[in-house]
């Protein structure tokens, strides 16, 4: 075998008490694209942190041409010629491009004294050698995405860069400024570069690598040929379960609608919707962008109430104008955007699974006792197997998916009847998506409704009992989920087109 | 937080034992030191420091407790946070020269509500106060610059006014005095503009006075009201070099300005001692607080207050005749 | 061409002599080098802060406690040099004043550089220090009477000329320490890795980090920079005044930053120049002395003050979000 450019030995690390790494390896070789998956919070980080020196390992070792060090610092991984093109790109978005590509080199030498003139020498070289051309002259902040990432990688490959270690670059690029990276990847591979793509959108992995690494909580799991694994294999490496082919279980009991909504309607959004939904029920609303399905989630929380129409809950009538209308009638809502509508970051735990069922749990004089929010909370956080030390740690500590987790169970411990999950896995890995499914399946077991607004026509294919679909704010078609898959339901929605 | 509260228990225990200490009646029979609170303008400017030696000996004097506070900065809302603070300290007498006379009428009603006996200083309007006591008779002091200024300046020609500001009642006094004698003995002066306001800032008398010279080179003339302008007008006269050209008068503390009387830009200064206006409150406040009513004709036993005059329409407003002139001859007989 | 109508400091000083334009055919007197003079001095103290508040918004800071230092080192070296009877140059007043200032400067730096507190809460902080133990240990007394050095500097003018009125008009001399000063800041913040680091720990703290700056060291350039520009304008204000008022100076820590970030600095860091910055000074001074000229009537000239800064702030700011948004940032 080849000796590698750069490998990590049997590296382990903790922060805490809490195991990141254990006796870790992975090697990189010339001329080599090597992928390293695994879900969030198997560790992934920490180790493109120890290969950059910015931590140190607890036990193991880092080889670099073939000389043994215990602990990298940053300085010793630049001359080494490992550079990490971090998620945030680490520019400076208020310097010209020009500036950011020569602060490095001239910070390295020593350099005293600005001079325009082996600045713009600096960046014209770095940029050439990705045979790319930027306007030198722009600030970063005006630059597009995938132009500053090209930036950054210009800037990587300045240190006699040898190894480039890139941390989910693809994560905010569109498809085709993904493929132009992967042009530029092919390219300094071919110049005898080494990548260490890490990420978790299998798809790019399996397309551009050679090799591939799988961590799962902190360890090696499955190493070896990219060809030899299929995304199948990579799921089951990085979860450690199988997802694939899950029957469900039918647990719709038919004698009652829990929800049943009939004629309703809110000008500009959608109109004469009517349907109705059983306790142990999961119903699949989807629908192109403007179709009016979150319209419709929206009316039913209560936060864009409709114009006419009526909702019974139980065969019960109710009117629903507000959210606090909506939260009494036991209709909760688990937003899109899990960051920005969801979770307080800043907050703990028990607390951000506490805030929606507040007043329900308040003293009648308006105050809370911890004791009593920490009694209600914690059974939930066994319930949907948020992984934590401790409830009361700030939920930005945690992965995303364990953060989705927390807003699924804010909801549920208001002990809400209806549940309407707007794109409840945007964003989530893989692992922390079946996680949810089954989570959903495993609640409509105990009597909820779901209600489930999706793109992601598989998992309406995999999670639902019916699916409805809406097109200019009606409900055009409901398919039972008996026999379909993505395929049958991707037909049904390029018929509307 | 378990050592906050170990401090704070004793905090509050001082406190409640002062404020019981205070319960009584104020006008106490037989002789008992009373707490006197001085609340000047501005802390820090030398005129009010003259102030604090006056209200100082006359505690050393009496055996009270008399103090002197003001705000850093010129502001009413400065002034009357200070005074919330000594109402709560529970003193028996405020002895107060506002910045706005308006802005402290509530909370001097409030004092006095409390049975706090208040008195005033350059506030003839006051509403709220026990007794005021003023150096002189704002008009006629305001007149008696004017004919200064129009001595300098020969009875003819543009002149400007600067007050510290616009709702500085005696400021402006001082001012309507002053037009008015203009306007009937010396028609030949013309007023070139609107009062104009220096905050009590000898920075900001400095600017507005170059820009006066530049925006009115014919300007003969410059009075000023609060002791800055005095200063920073003569700055400005001087560094413009027209010492010969433009005369500055005003009220204003000798050592302030002493190198503007001696390079001859600022030709006059006139002031009631502040000294003696801090001892005078402090000694009606007392009188007050034994009961005893000023009353016309009245011997403070302070020069330029030795025969107090009742004004015909306010009974408790007073003026004594206190105003005293310097110019380069005679300015090194006083040392503040 | 382009690249002047994307700058900052074109639109600003448009404003500027749109306004003096203005100024000028309201009142002629406006134009006349007796006058440029003294818009010249009195920017020189506020100019001075604003170098140095320049500085600290660059790097991604905020310092309220400018005045207090410029009024503590103003003070205590009057106080000294009357003490030991100094009768030498100013130049000893301004290199005792500006230590002073120095030594507060990085006072401040410790707890932000160090301690890593946040610069608000810090200068907030010391600002009250500063100027607790000044009046409470040092004195609240007005020093009526510099040292001899300080007067004659006072007095010192780069030029001077009689006019037919009679008048004098002198550009002071301590209008040169501005000058040299903004050549100084400069020239540090645009050609020097220090400088660049500042800006570049302004805009992306991590990434400075990262990239391997020294940010302490920075840390202790910036503030203590900041102390001796104050320490400079205190004693610069002291002489101009003829006198040391430890009550003067504070109270104008709004006007320095909106003077400043006028210019064109950003309060989230990682933008401004030193040439926005005097002309966000010159504006303001301007502004504040042509109120006279224009006969604007003394219960108005706040409300003037007040309208034209939100107005030209407002201006400036727009035309930088125009850009971004042109670039598809908001």
């Amino acid at each position: 075998m080849r000796p590698a450019i750069v490998a990590a030995r049997n590296i382990s690390k903790s922060f805490g008490g809490v195991q990141a790494l254990r006796e870790v390896s992975v090697a990189l070789h010339r001329g080599e694209i090597r992928g390293l998956v695994g879900e969030n919070g198997s560790g992934k980080s920490t180790l493109i942190q120890i290969l950059a020196g910015v931590l140190g390992p607890d036990a193991g070792e880092i080889v670099v041409d073939g000389k043994t060090h215990a602990h990298l610092d940053p300085r010793e991984a630049i001359r080494a010629g490992i550079q990490v093109i971090y998620q945030d790109f680490s520019l400076f978005p208020n310097l010209t491009v020009a500036e950011n590509l020569a602060l490095n080199t001239e910070l390295e030498h020593g350099t005293r004294f600005v001079s325009r003139r082996r600045r713009r020498r600096i960046a014209t070289a770095a940029l050439a050698r990705l045979g790319r051309d930027i306007d030198l002259t722009q600030t970063v902040a005006e630059l597009s995405v995938a132009d500053k990432q090209l930036v950054a990688i210009a800037r990587a490959l300045l240190h006699n860069a040898r190894v480039i270690i890139m941390d989910e670059p693809t994560t905010a690029l569109t498809q085709r400024e993904v493929q132009t990276l992967f042009g530029i990847v092919a390219d300094l591979k071919a110049q005898g570069m080494s990548l260490l793509f890490v990420g978790h959108k299998l798809q790019e992995v399996l397309a551009l690598c050679d090799a591939i690494t799988v961590l799962r909580n902190g360890r090696n799991v499955a190493e070896g040929e990219a060809a030899q694994f299929s995304p199948g294999d990579l799921v089951r490496h990085m979860t450690g379960r199988h997802l694939q082919g899950r029957p469900r279980a039918t647990t719709v009991s038919e004698d009652e609608d829990l929800l049943k909504v009939t004629d309703l309607s809110k000008a500009g959004a959608f109109a004469h919707v009517s349907f109705a939904a059983g306790a142990g029920e999961v119903v699949g609303i989807t629908g192109l962008l403007g179709s009016g399905r979150t319209e419709l989630a929206l009316s039913l929380f209560g936060l864009a109430p409709a114009d006419s129409g009526t909702i019974e809950i139980a065969e019960q009538a109710v009117r629903i104008r507000s959210v606090p209308d909506a939260l009494r009638a036991g209709i909760a809502y688990v937003p899109e955007d899990r960051l920005t509508e969801g979770v307080f970051a800043e907050q703990s735990i028990e607390r951000n699974l506490a805030i929606s069922g507040l007043s329900a749990w308040a003293h009648p004089a308006g105050w809370i006792s911890p004791a009593r929010l920490r009694r209600v909370v914690a059974p939930w956080l066994g319930r949907l197997r948020i992984q934590t030390p401790s409830a009361r740690m700030p939920v930005a500590g945690l992965s995303g998916g364990n953060q989705q987790k927390v807003v699924l169970g804010r909801w549920l411990a208001t002990q809400a009847r209806v549940l309407i999950l707007n794109g409840p896995t945007v964003g989530v890995d893989v692992g922390a998506k079946a996680d949810i499914h089954a989570q959903i399946r495993e609640l409509v077991g105990h009597g909820l409704t779901a209600l489930l607004i999706s793109d992601d026509l598989r998992e309406l294919a995999e999670v639902c009992d019916r699916i409805l679909v809406m097109h200019r704010g009606r409900i055009v078609r409901e398919i039972p989920a008996a026999g379909c898959d993505e395929n049958a339901l991707a037909r049904e929605l390029g018929r509307l087109e | 937080m378990r050592r906050t509260a170990i401090l704070i228990v004793p905090m509050l225990a001082a406190a409640l034992l002062l404020s019981c200490r205070k319960s009584g009646p104020n006008v106490a029979a037989g002789p008992r030191p009373y707490t006197i609170a001085t609340i000047v303008k501005l802390d820090g400017i030398a005129w009010f420091e003259r102030m604090r030696e006056g209200v100082q000996r006359f505690g050393r004097e009496t055996g009270h407790k008399c103090f002197l506070l003001g705000p850093a900065q010129a502001d009413a809302a400065l002034q009357v946070q200070i005074i919330e603070d000594v109402i709560a300290q529970g003193v028996d007498a405020i002895c107060v020269v506002p910045f706005s006379v308006e802005a402290l009428e509530p909370v001097l009603r409030k004092a006095r509500s409390q049975g706090i006996v208040v008195v005033s200083h350059e506030a003839s309007n006051q509403v709220n106060t026990d007794a005021i006591i003023e150096p002189f008779d704002n008009l006629a002091y305001g007149a008696h610059l004017m004919d200064h200024l129009a001595h300098h300046m020969g009875a003819s020609g543009q002149y400007a006014v600067f007050v510290g500001s616009l709702t500085s009642k005696s400021h402006n006094e001082w001012i309507d005095g002053a037009i008015a004698r203009q306007k009937g003995k010396y028609p030949q002066m013309e007023l070139v503009t609107e009062r104009i306001e220096e905050y009590d800032n000898q920075n900001t008398a400095y600017e507005k006075t170059k820009e006066l010279i530049r925006a009115y080179p014919e300007l003969k003339g410059i009075q000023g009201s609060a002791s800055t302008t005095a200063a920073g007008a003569g700055l400005a006269v001087e560094e413009k070099g027209l010492q010969e050209k433009l005369a500055v008068v005003g009220s204003g503390l000798v050592s302030q300005c002493r190198q503007y009387l001696v390079s001859g830009s600022t030709k006059l200064i006139s002031f009631w001692d502040p000294a003696d206006a801090g001892y005078v409150m402090n000694k009606i406040a007392v009188m007050l607080l034994e009961g005893k009513r000023p009353s016309d004709g009245l011997d403070l036993g302070v020069p330029g207050y030795t025969q107090l005059r009742q004004d015909t329409e306010k009974p408790n407003l007073f003026y004594g005749s206190a105003w005293v002139d310097v110019t380069r001859q005679n300015m090194d007989a006083y040392n503040f | 061409m382009r690249a002047l109508l994307h700058r900052h400091e074109f639109y600003l000083a448009a404003l500027t002599l749109a306004l003096s334009a203005g100024i000028a055919l309201a009142n002629p007197a406006f134009c006349s080098v007796a006058n440029l003079f003294d818009l010249c001095q009195g920017s020189t103290v506020m100019g001075l802060f604003a170098l140095g508040v320049l500085i600290v918004l660059v790097s991604g800071g905020i310092d309220v406690s400018f005045a207090a230092i410029g009024a503590f080192s103003m003070y205590v070296t009057s106080k000294v040099l009357l003490g030991l009877d100094f009768q030498g140059s100013a130049a000893v007043a301004l290199v005792l004043g500006g230590a002073i200032g120095t030594l507060l400067g990085l006072f401040n730096a410790f707890f932000i550089g160090f301690l890593r507190l946040p610069t608000l809460i810090v200068t907030l902080g010391s600002a009250s220090l500063f100027r607790g133990f000044l009046l409470a240990f040092i004195g609240t007394a007005i020093v009526n009477t510099l040292p001899a050095g300080m007067v004659r500097f006072s007095k010192l003018t780069l030029w001077e000329m009689r006019l037919a009125d009679g008048t004098i008009a002198g550009l002071p001399a301590s209008f040169l320490l501005l000058v040299v000063a903004a050549l100084l800041v400069g020239c540090v913040l645009q050609g020097t890795m220090l400088g660049r680091g500042i800006y570049a720990l302004g805009g992306n703290p991590v990434a400075a980090a990262r990239a391997g700056f020294n940010l302490r060291g920075r840390q202790l350039f910036i503030y203590g920079g900041t102390g001796l520009l104050s320490g400079l304008a205190g004693v610069v204000h002291a002489c101009m005044m003829r006198n040391a008022n430890p009550f003067d100076l504070v109270g104008m820590e709004l006007n320095v930053l909106a003077a400043v970030v006028l210019g064109g600095a950003g309060i989230t860091g990682g933008r401004g120049t030193v040439l926005g910055t005097l002309l966000g000074v010159g504006l303001i001074v301007t502004i504040n002395n042509s109120l006279i000229l224009l006969d604007v009537p003394s219960y108005w000239q706040k409300v003037v003050v007040g309208a034209v800064i939100l107005v030209s702030t407002g201006i400036t700011a727009r035309t930088g979000w125009a850009r971004a948004r042109g670039a598809g940032l908001c």
